[in-house]
């Protein structure tokens, strides 16, 4: 099984925190954009004619920022030249401030299937702080229009004046207005966006705090059904977001737009972040992949490990030796005993300890060479 | 018996640090043609990078110029440029060996300096003749009449024939050139008697083996000869003989008299040492030339190189360091928090420093220094006497009767609106006064006894803060004194780390446990579990801190083509983790092994 990725780049504005490759003043782009995506779909979908892509993704940028035929046409593309299963995951990201009834009804009707609501957190004055382009009340009117569908909330802790009680409302209304999963991800001050601003002037709460509230967030998402599958994103039972677990099972998958990605026959190679580049190459008919490196047997093992230890399903050592033809616990027999306070194997599988999950980077380095 | 080519001045330059040696160097070499003043780089002498970034000569370097003398003659000058710190007083009583004649420089504006006094009476020792140079006239603030004056007071040289000069715009500079031409003696010595020729440097070429640095004091060398020289057995046929232009320039044939370099082919830097007599295999000479006084290393500690399975590499990079730099002594070491290692004696700290840097440099190891020590005489119980100058050699405190630590005398020299400054950081290091002494009105000595292992600590640096830079410091060793030290272990998460024992005094171990233990928990990275940093005295506990366990390392959003980007975060994460030892379980950054040097106040 395989993925797709599709990226649109455009945006109402951009967000304070965002180091994605998007551009809020370039929508009248859009045409174009969208006839270079399906032209590069054509492309990749002849050259992947033997595979079975069971999830779609429309990411961003906002994807619901485009006019909604645009994102019809794009399904229908995929359709068209890739071989999709029948109970293919079509995902849409949306931001509850660009979106409306006929839209979703569109998005429907063309065979989208989840949604993923940047929500980010309830609070109205912490959305400002992050230059979000909507606010609470929007949100509210656009999961009642998914009322019923699969969807996704995308929560947000590590805010500037962000308490407890804040994220456990971000929370307790993605919970009450229907969703069946919830991402919960901690604010990263990235080099160059105006947050690292605010991180610099130590606006921002520090890791611990940042512990705490993610701590209070899995507790809280935990009593209201949410089961935690991987270190950020929890669900309802069977609503895991197949497209994101492909990606930590080592799966492949193919991605379509500027700065998309892709991991096809153990090469993962990127497209160029350039607007110009990418309308450039697509049109002379050449795929716009500025960076390619195949990964050994080697980087394999250690993608594989990184990946599913940040699951709570973790590593079925039995699978991951068949795959790679090698004896795990042999191989990082050093790694295993240096964190073996940290690590549990049950029924054949290593995962991280649940209370170690959120320091997972200094026990998975141990893996690498 | 023939004497030397008598139009020959071999001299050398004895200056204060910053008052313009190098420039003045570079300047005679200009007036003399040796170098266009367009293909000057700036500094010429100071070649190693350290040298220019901190604006020190640390190495000696000589140099051959020609002048056509005012009395119409063709003169051949070798200056020997030499460093002013402290530190390297013995890099300066090398070159003095191999001069007749030295230059001394003095700051019109600054007067001169307790280091710079230190050299001009090594000169004087070694008989050389001294032209005293008053510099930097250019200045707003140029005194050059007090200047003199200071020259006649302090060190009762005649000063009235001192050229006033300005090495930065070139006034003057012939001036020093016909003195040099007046006042330097010719070298003495015997162009037909056997082969005499003292190394004075020496560095290694990967092509040509170690270059020999020489002044012949007697005799001839030339290519194809067979030399040794009075320690070595091995004889060497020379391959190449020259000067100094000022990069080496082959000749034929080096006459008494003169200064260059002798390169045979020699493959192991053992073979020669700096301060040895090279002579003439075939006709030897039957007494050696004076060497140098044998230095004390009194500042001592241990490098290791951040990767263990660069021993090896670190051991030649000594070797190599320790052919242009005898003073540098090294031993084998072993530590159990950092593997093998070297115990290294050095003059001083700055000295320590900047074979540190070099090694960093000039050989690209990565490398792990601890705590600068002194060496302390210990009595022990059944009355023997041991030198220690590596605390973890400490024998146990039941087997100690008593212990001594070497103690200095030191000169401060300072304008008197920093005396109360001076005095108090004295004071804070146990030092005790002995006499004040107002040199003129701007200038203050004050004389202190101080525990050597107190100096070499922070006390440079505090002097040269509290003052703004003006005060300046000399100090030699007077022997060693009964005094109440104890060993400061560390222990992490529950282990005694070795490489951070240190040996203080018993007044300020609290304090300095207590800072240690500070400074420790900022620069120990948090782990998955919580750290107590202890400082111990005999086993009892004096200070605690808790480095407490990380609660948040965790890549945020790992989607998609993300995930090479993410792997290259952890990798690097990974790189960061393998710069660190393990002491225990616990992992640290070389940098913590340079914590026990910080303190809390300024």
């Amino acid at each position: 099984m395989a993925g797709i990725y599709v990226h649109i780049p455009f945006c109402k504005q951009k967000c304070r925190y965002c180091d994605f490759t998007s551009f809020p003043d370039k929508t009248g782009f859009a045409e174009s954009y969208m006839t270079c995506v399906y032209h590069e779909m054509a492309m990749r979908g002849e050259e992947l004619k033997n595979y079975v892509f069971d999830t779609l993704y429309i990411g961003g940028g906002t994807p619901s920022v485009v006019d909604e035929s645009y994102i019809a046409m794009l399904v229908a593309a995929a359709k068209k030249y890739f071989n999709m299963a029948e109970n293919a995951e079509i995902t849409i990201e949306m931001n509850p401030g660009t979106v409306s009834a006929s839209k979703i009804a569109l998005y429907k009707k063309c065979g989208i299937n989840r949604f993923s609501v940047g929500l980010q957190t309830a609070v109205d004055s912490q959305l400002e702080d992050l230059g979000r382009c909507h606010n609470l009340s929007q949100f509210i009117s656009c999961a009642k229009l998914l009322r019923g569908e699969n969807f996704s909330v995308d929560v947000m802790i590590g805010l500037k004046n962000q308490s407890l009680e804040d994220i456990g409302k971000s929370i307790d209304v993605a919970a009450a207005y229907g969703a069946s999963h919830v991402s919960m991800y901690a604010l990263t001050p990235e080099d160059g966006t105006p947050v690292y601003t605010d991180y610099l002037n130590g606006e921002l709460p520090d890791g611990d705090e940042v512990a705490e509230m993610y701590a209070y967030g899995v507790n809280k998402l935990k009593k209201l059904g949410f089961v935690r599958y991987e270190v950020s994103n929890f669900c309802k039972r069977g609503r895991e977001s197949r497209h994101n677990l492909n990606y930590w099972r080592r799966g492949e998958y193919i991605g379509i737009g500027v700065s998309a990605s892709s991991h096809i026959k153990n090469v993962r190679f990127t497209n160029t972040f350039d607007l110009d580049e990418y309308f450039k190459c697509i049109m002379t008919n050449r795929f716009p992949v500025i960076d390619s490196t195949e990964i050994d047997a080697e980087g394999r093992r250690e993608e594989a490990a990184m990946l599913a230890l940040r699951t709570a399903y973790g590593l079925n050592l039995a699978e991951f030796n068949a795959v790679h033809g090698c004896d795990f616990e042999k191989i990082y027999a050093e790694a295993l005993k240096k964190n073996s306070r940290y690590l549990e194997i049950s029924n054949g599988v290593l995962k991280i300890k649940d209370e170690f999950l959120y320091v997972q980077n200094t026990i998975i380095c141990d893996f690498l060479k | 018996m023939k004497k030397p080519n008598q139009f020959i001045r071999n001299f050398c330059i004895i200056a204060h640090i910053d008052h313009g040696k190098s420039t003045l160097a570079d300047r005679l070499m200009e007036h003399t043609g040796q170098v266009s003043k367009r293909d000057m780089e700036e500094q010429l002498l100071d070649s190693m990078d350290i040298e220019r970034e901190r604006g020190i000569t640390i190495k000696l370097t000589p140099v051959r110029m020609f002048y056509d003398a005012d009395d119409g003659n063709e003169y051949v000058f070798n200056l020997i440029d030499t460093p002013g710190h402290v530190d390297f007083t013995y890099e300066v009583s090398r070159s003095l060996a191999a001069c007749e004649g030295a230059i001394l420089i003095v700051d019109a504006s600054q007067g001169i300096e307790a280091q710079t006094l230190a050299n001009v009476y090594l000169a004087l020792e070694n008989n050389l003749e001294i032209l005293p140079v008053i510099n930097k006239i250019d200045l707003p603030s140029a005194r050059p009449d007090e200047a003199k004056k200071e020259i006649e007071d302090v060190i009762g040289l005649d000063a009235s024939y001192a050229p006033l000069v300005s090495a930065k715009d070139g006034t003057n500079i012939k001036e020093v050139l016909e003195s040099a031409v007046k006042y330097f003696p010719p070298p003495e010595g015997d162009v037909d008697a056997p082969l005499k020729a003292l190394i004075f440097d020496s560095y290694y070429d990967n092509y040509k083996g170690v270059i020999l640095f020489v002044r012949l004091k007697d005799g001839k060398v030339d290519v194809g000869d067979k030399i040794t020289t009075f320690r070595a057995d091995k004889i060497y046929e020379v391959t190449e003989v020259g000067v100094f232009a000022p990069s080496m320039l082959p000749k034929n044939g080096l006459c008494a008299g003169e200064v260059g370099y002798i390169a045979a082919s020699i493959k192991s830097i053992q073979d020669v040492a700096v301060g040895d007599t090279v002579i003439n295999a075939e006709n030897r000479a039957a007494e050696p030339l004076p060497g140098y006084k044998k230095v004390q290393s009194v500042v001592f500690c241990g490098i290791y190189p951040l990767d263990g399975s660069k021993f090896g590499d670190l051991k030649d990079a000594l070797l190599k360091l320790q052919l242009n730099d005898a003073s540098l002594v090294f031993e084998p070491d072993t530590s159990q928090a950092l593997g093998f290692g070297f115990r290294c004696g050095f003059l001083g700290l700055l000295h320590m420093e900047i074979m540190q840097e070099r090694l960093e440099r000039e050989f690209n190891l990565d490398i792990i220094t601890t705590a600068p020590s002194v060496s302390y005489k210990v009595i022990k119980t059944d009355s023997e006497t041991v030198f220690v100058d590596n605390p973890s050699h400490l024998p146990p405190v039941s087997e100690i009767e008593s212990m001594e630590e070497p103690i200095v005398h030191a000169d401060i020299y300072s304008p008197p609106d920093y005396l109360g400054q001076i005095m108090d950081l004295c004071r804070d290091k146990r030092g005790i006064f002995e006499q004040m002494t107002y040199l003129d009105a701007n200038r203050v000595k004050l004389e202190y006894r101080l525990p050597l292992n107190e100096i070499i600590f922070d006390f440079f640096d505090k002097i040269k803060s509290r003052t703004r830079g003006y005060a300046s410091f000399d100090y030699e060793i007077t022997g060693y004194e009964k005094s109440k030290l104890v060993k400061l272990d560390i222990l992490l998460n529950g282990d005694v780390c070795d490489a951070l024992s240190i040996i203080v005094h018993e007044s300020s171990a609290y304090s300095r446990g207590r800072t240690l233990c500070e400074n420790l928990k900022e620069a120990i990275p948090r782990q998955l579990f919580e750290i107590p940093v202890q400082a111990a005295v005999g086993g009892k506990i004096i200070a605690r801190e808790t480095v407490k366990a990380m609660r948040k390392d965790v890549l945020a959003k790992c989607y998609g083509g993300d995930i090479t980007r993410k792997k290259k975060l952890l990798e690097k994460q990974k790189e960061g983790k393998k710069r660190m030892r393990t002491i225990g379980s616990v992992e640290v950054p070389s940098e913590v092994f340079m914590q026990i040097l910080k303190t809390n106040d300024e």
